[in-house]
């Protein structure tokens, strides 16, 4: 019996990390939902949910973004930079009206995603390196740009930061749709399918004649493309242009929830499902914290616990 | 491949770098941003918004040039120095510099200014290269309180009066620095419990958004409200405390959590007048009306003054940032040989309802 027990046990375990790799995330996300119900009062109304939802929607649209680089077994950097220097923009070009101060905040973040995606694919460094260049030059050109934070009035960007379709905002419809698009585009597109054969092995992927440059940028341009949506998101529902703290931090967030998401860093493999449900996790965590008015320190601590335990999981699946 | 590449970054810097310029250069002057109405009457009544010292302090300790060991001299021919800590990207900052130099300007004096970007060993060397420019006088906005022995010692062989303002340095009064001009935060935190326990009539439940942590205007200001509150409306509880990080979002996103969890609260004390705006903000999105929840902040910008005639923040307790003239007056009167106090707190104004509409051109 006792020699029973020992074959059984690490095959229990490996089971178990494997079923905590695929649904781990899904399952805090349930948990969390459950025990809310139970301690929280007023958690289960369509306001709660709502605001949730409201604010977990840029950190959703960066981190797919992000989700696409790591696939290529990179990262972004720079994706808070990005989301300040289009709330700079934005503010700096709404005089023309809202949707050509839109297209000139895509100029400009297609210019950083452009220039990540050169250093990375042409120039060869390495992406946590390159994209800390823009990082730090993204933040500093939107505060040249604008140097404080700044009122806006446009009433479209206002109804695009707080209208609604059948109650359900904005903001929200445009990160599930991004978030369909991008699943889409992973699963079911030749691109998709280069993409993470570049992030399994570039020498490989380069040998097979795949186009490794131009998709390299590509992934980058539309990393920058995505934090910006966020970033024009944010400014619009704050209705101010606030280039000093928007986007502070945001690359954080965004890695926590595509590695909680089960996305491992080593590229080759994007869960797109697993960056949403990583985003709404740790939204959820800080929402049962501040609630309940605990310490901010608290949340701090608690989204580290939750690190640890993806990358523990992440890294039953490099033993596999 | 490896030639290649390198013969691409010899080529890219120099066409990266005049890139940048030249983006920078276009993205602002083909900008068009909207109306800007606010800036207007931004000039007009600055003039009588000068700080004035709330207290004599008769029983404060002194300092003159004699005890401090340096020589006389005439503050119009003296070049003097000023070292900002953080980079003018708010309201108070941006009043503040503006403040050391239009009363510079005013009085006839060289001055030479330099900014840290919010990082303590810029500071210090910045202070170094003003003593090395020339500077006899030095006027100084720490941005930490530790750490100044190296420019102590420094201005101390030169025997250069040091003021500092806002924030104090961790040194002996009128031995390695003159005379410290600064508001009382924890005072500023008591003012503010006044104006929610008027507001909100001293019954109820209201909430703190925080400062950014371990900030010792954090620790003030939320010490002068909690006891003034325990001390004079018992029944007004504070059930709930985070930080807002002294920013606008982040003050949003917390509001929306507590008006969530807590509909009955009927007052937010925020540290700051830019997480008070993100309240207010949260406030709209949730549908609610001005007046159903009152707000109380602290620093006195003029976007929270327009909040008050809007009606959608009760209170602002000033904080006044133009320290030009009670710095520089400091500096004349110690300069002469008289003496000047230590410590100098200045008096903060406050705007409500009554006076917001008239007082708006004060606000910074």
């Amino acid at each position: 019996m006792a020699e029973a027990a020992l074959r059984t046990a690490p095959l229990d375990r490996t089971r178990l990390v494997q079923w905590l790799q695929t649904y781990g995330v899904y399952a805090g996300v349930a948990a969390l939902l459950v025990v809310n119900t139970v301690i929280t009062p007023r958690f289960l109304t369509t306001e709660n949910f709502r605001t949730q939802a409201v604010q977990v929607a840029p950190v959703i649209i960066v981190a797919l973004g992000m989700a696409l680089v790591i696939g290529t077994e990179g990262v972004d950097l720079s994706v808070g930079a990005v989301m300040a220097l289009a709330a700079s923009v934005t503010a700096l070009y709404l005089g023309y009206g809202l949707l050509p101060s839109l297209l000139v905040v895509a100029l400009f973040a297609a210019g950083v995603g452009l220039a990540n995606g050169a250093l990375v694919a042409f120039v060869g460094v390495q992406p946590i390196v390159a994209t800390l260049a823009l990082m730090v030059g993204g933040r500093g050109l939107a505060l040249v740009l604008l140097p404080q934070l700044k009122d806006l009035r446009n009433p479209s960007l206002a109804s695009l930061g707080s209208g609604d379709v059948l109650g359900v905002p904005y903001l929200i419809l445009i990160a599930a749709a991004l978030a369909l698009l991008v699943a889409f585009v992973v699963r079911r597109t030749t691109f998709g399918r280069q993409l993470l054969a570049i992030g399994d092995s570039r020498p490989a992927a380069q040998l097979a004649g795949l186009p490794v440059r131009p998709v390299l940028i590509i992934v980058y341009v539309v990393c920058a493309l995505l934090a910006a949506v966020a970033g024009v998101l944010a400014t619009a529902r704050l209705q101010a242009s606030d280039p000093t703290s928007l986007g502070n931090l945001m690359e954080l967030s965004a890695i926590t929830a595509v590695v909680v998401g089960g996305t491992p860093l080593t590229g080759g493999r994007v869960n797109i499902g697993g960056t949403v449900a990583g985003a709404v996790l740790i939204q959820l965590l800080t929402a049962t914290l501040i609630k309940h008015d605990l310490p901010p320190s608290w949340t701090q601590i608690a989204q580290a616990i939750v690190i640890v335990a993806a990358v523990y999981a992440a890294r039953g699946r490099g033993k596999r | 491949m490896q030639r290649t590449t390198h013969r691409r970054r010899l080529l890219a810097r120099p066409v990266v770098v005049s890139l940048a310029a030249a983006v920078a250069l276009t993205a602002t002057s083909c900008a068009k941003s909207e109306d800007d109405t606010s800036s207007d009457t931004k000039s007009s009544a600055a003039a009588d918004a000068a700080q004035k010292v709330a207290s004599p302090a008769p029983g404060g300790k002194a300092c003159t040039v004699d005890a401090y060991g340096g020589a006389k001299l005439d503050l119009e021919n003296a070049t003097v120095g000023f070292s900002q800590s953080e980079k003018e990207a708010n309201p108070f900052r941006i009043a503040e510099t503006q403040s050391i130099k239009d009363e510079a300007k005013k009085r006839g004096v060289k001055l030479l200014t330099a900014n840290a970007q919010s990082q303590f060993s810029k500071q210090i060397s910045d202070v170094q290269d003003l003593l090395a420019k020339g500077a006899d006088l030095l006027v100084i906005a720490p941005l930490n309180s530790d750490g100044w022995d190296p420019v102590l010692q420094a201005a101390a062989a030169k025997k250069v009066p040091i003021v500092t303002i806002d924030r104090k340095i961790n040194a002996t009064a009128c031995k390695d620095y003159v005379s410290f001009i600064a508001s009382d935060f924890v005072e500023q935190g008591r003012r503010a419990a006044d104006q929610m326990i008027e507001a909100t009539g001293g019954k109820g439940e209201v909430a703190i958004l925080l400062g950014s942590a371990g900030n010792n205007v954090t620790t003030e200001r939320t010490k002068g409200f909690k006891d003034r509150i325990a001390e004079k409306a018992p029944d007004l509880k504070v059930v709930f405390e985070q930080t807002g990080d002294f920013a606008r979002e982040k003050g949003q996103q917390v509001t929306e959590q507590l008006i969530q969890s807590k509909p009955g609260i009927k007052g937010i004390y925020a540290e700051n007048d830019e997480m008070g705006l993100g309240a207010v903000a949260a406030l709209k999105g949730a549908g609610k009306k001005a007046g159903d929840v009152e707000i109380v902040t602290v620093d006195g910008t003029r976007n929270a003054v327009q909040g008050i005639v809007d009606g959608w923040i009760s209170g602002v307790v000033e904080s006044n940032p133009r320290f030009g003239p009670l710095a520089f007056q400091t500096l004349d009167t110690f300069t002469k040989g008289e003496s000047v106090a230590q410590d100098i707190v200045i008096e903060d104004g406050a705007y409500t309802s009554g006076n917001a509409k008239s007082g708006i051109g004060k606000a910074y």
